[in-house]
């Protein structure tokens, strides 16, 4: 156990899916500390040293959101990554009042959790500001209320569709991330949204033009070739 | 009760009378004493209403019964289908994954076994789109759906650019119909994205079950306060015996078989138009094709 290895506590009342989990972290650089239920997971917590976590959400006693609720109510912010429930849309799960840093549903890639959790680490380790906990920020002539989901130009409120305005709150609080277009069809509309990545590029459209923003010189949203879009204006805590 | 009163009042008319009838045997006074004749008649015709009245009730009664029955047993006979389309689906990649496991186990590290991992994945990736595909359908049935205001002639349009990107479109004919005399089709509303997948997925399935060289014709109309979005294709149609059922989940016809899909597709097409108040038919005929028409009511302007 070299230092510089973070060390994730996986917590799934599931013995194979912790087992196999387990395996493939420790290969992936990971110092893992496996347990069975939340309860046992806030003592985990409670010892000290955990950097990031991965929750099941439906664990006995106490699961995996009743954790994170706890471990924020005490001002514990090691990121957390949730593995969620069949039934739930990723817009509600992503509510910031939540407390969770990100999500991911069952069945998923494996390595897929790698990436997110290193993208966590990188996020926490970088001394950024937190936007994802912010309950407004900024972008030059762009504000966004998170809390009441409205976004202003010049501090006149955008008209924008729901999907549209959870789209750019979702782009402006990872702002220099290259978001795939499955990522945010994921995140805006669900994992079990039947609609296509088409509809991300529309409602990517809705919003430049809300915005006015040129796709060939964006202030605000670039489009990746190929990949996704990346939100490319600099973003604030508002105070 | 208001209503049995006054055939109620008639036929103890009508009985009176013919007990007036039952003493008099002379035929003058027969035809003298018409009175309690007609209203011996009026009583008979009363009485008979009123019974035909309550068989029809009874046999309308026995009719909702019988309805009621057959669609109990049709939608037992649906979910016997899906089960045994279920066990299908979920056999094969089980039992692909446990002979994979066997492989590798006996052949760990050489080339065998890395085979038998790659295809324990391919299965297990197989079995995550089947369980992703019907939590599409399971959320799309729950879920609140957009109201947005959708133009069908703006969606065919755009239907028909995307079917570029599909495999073998380009040696399909694309053709796109929207009357616009004396008007444009109305708008419809509801969501946008997903009145699109539907159009889309019913394009899809016209490229896949046509032969190159065929014509796919994608139409929006307007007809009695209605949107009607068609897809038609020159393919290889459906038969008659399987035209009833490619509406369920995860069914595949015969020639369907041979042709990569999930079953999915149509399925989700009529969960969408369902959400939106519309309504789903399909015509075919075998060797020449077949017409799927969506129809939508129309927004209120």
């Amino acid at each position: 156990m070299s230092p510089n290895q973070p060390r994730v506590l996986l917590a799934d009342d599931e013995a194979d899916i912790r087992t196999n989990l387990a395996g493939l972290l420790t290969r992936s650089g990971f110092d893992v500390v496996v347990v069975e239920d939340g309860r046992a997971a806030l003592d985990m917590f409670e010892a000290g040293g955990v950097d990031v976590a991965v929750l099941d959400v439906v664990m006995p006693e106490v699961d995996g959101r009743e954790v994170v609720r706890r471990l924020r109510r005490t001002g514990t912010w090691t990121p957390v990554l949730l593995l969620t429930q069949v039934g739930e849309s990723a817009e509600r799960a992503m509510a910031i009042e939540e407390g969770a840093d990100d999500y991911l549903n069952k069945p998923f890639d494996p390595h897929e959790l790698v990436a997110r959790l290193r993208a966590l680490l990188r996020r926490a380790s970088g001394g950024a500001p937190d936007l994802a906990r912010a309950r407004g920020v900024v972008s030059g002539r762009l504000r966004l209320d998170r809390a009441a989901r409205r976004a202003y130009l010049d501090g006149v409120e955008l008209a924008l569709t729901p999907k549209a305005s959870t789209l750019l709150d979702y782009l402006a609080v990872r702002p220099d991330e290259l978001l795939t277009r499955e990522r945010l069809l994921e995140a805006v509309w669900g994992w079990d949204n039947p609609v296509g990545t088409r509809a991300v590029d529309h409602r990517i459209a809705e919003l430049r033009k809300a915005l006015g923003d040129d796709s060939g010189k964006p202030t605000w949203i670039e489009t990746v070739a190929g990949l996704g879009y990346r939100f490319v204006g600099d973003v604030s805590v508002e105070r | 009760m208001r209503r049995a009163a006054l055939p109620a009042a008639l036929v103890a008319a009508g009985a009176l009378g013919v007990i007036a009838l039952w003493g008099q045997r002379d035929r003058r006074w027969y035809v003298e004493a018409s009175p309690p004749l007609v209203v011996a008649i009026v009583g008979l015709v009363a009485a008979g209403l009123v019974l035909a009245q309550r068989w029809q009730r009874a046999r309308t009664a026995r009719r909702d019964q019988q309805q009621l029955r057959e669609r109990d047993a049709h939608a037992r006979a649906a979910r016997t289908r899906l089960m045994a389309r279920l066990d299908h689906e979920l056999k094969n990649p089980v039992q692909a994954i446990r002979a994979g496991v066997a492989n590798a186990r006996s052949n760990p590290g050489d080339v065998d076994g890395d085979q038998a991992l790659a295809s324990i994945d391919e299965q297990a990736r197989r079995l995550a789109r089947l369980v992703a595909d019907l939590r599409k359908l399971g959320e799309l049935e729950s879920a609140p759906i957009e109201n947005d205001r959708v133009d069908p002639a703006e969606i065919v349009h755009e239907v028909a650019a995307a079917t570029a990107d599909l495999p073998d479109s380009d040696r399909r004919e694309m053709r796109v119909l929207t009357p616009e005399i004396p008007w444009r089709v109305g708008e419809i509303v509801g969501d946008r994205d997903l009145i699109f997948l539907a159009v889309m997925n019913l394009v899809a399935n016209a490229v896949k079950f046509s032969p190159p060289g065929a014509t796919i014709e994608v139409r929006a109309l307007e007809e009695d306060r209605h949107a009607v979005i068609e897809v038609a294709d020159t393919g290889i149609g459906i038969p008659d015996d399987e035209i009833d059922l490619v509406w369920e989940e995860l069914a595949r016809g015969a020639a369907a078989r041979a042709v990569p899909g999930s079953g999915i597709g149509l399925a989700l097409v009529r969960t969408i138009v369902d959400r939106h108040g519309g309504s789903v038919f399909v015509r075919s005929r075998v060797g020449q094709g077949t017409v799927v028409r969506l129809r939508f009511p129309l927004a209120v302007v």
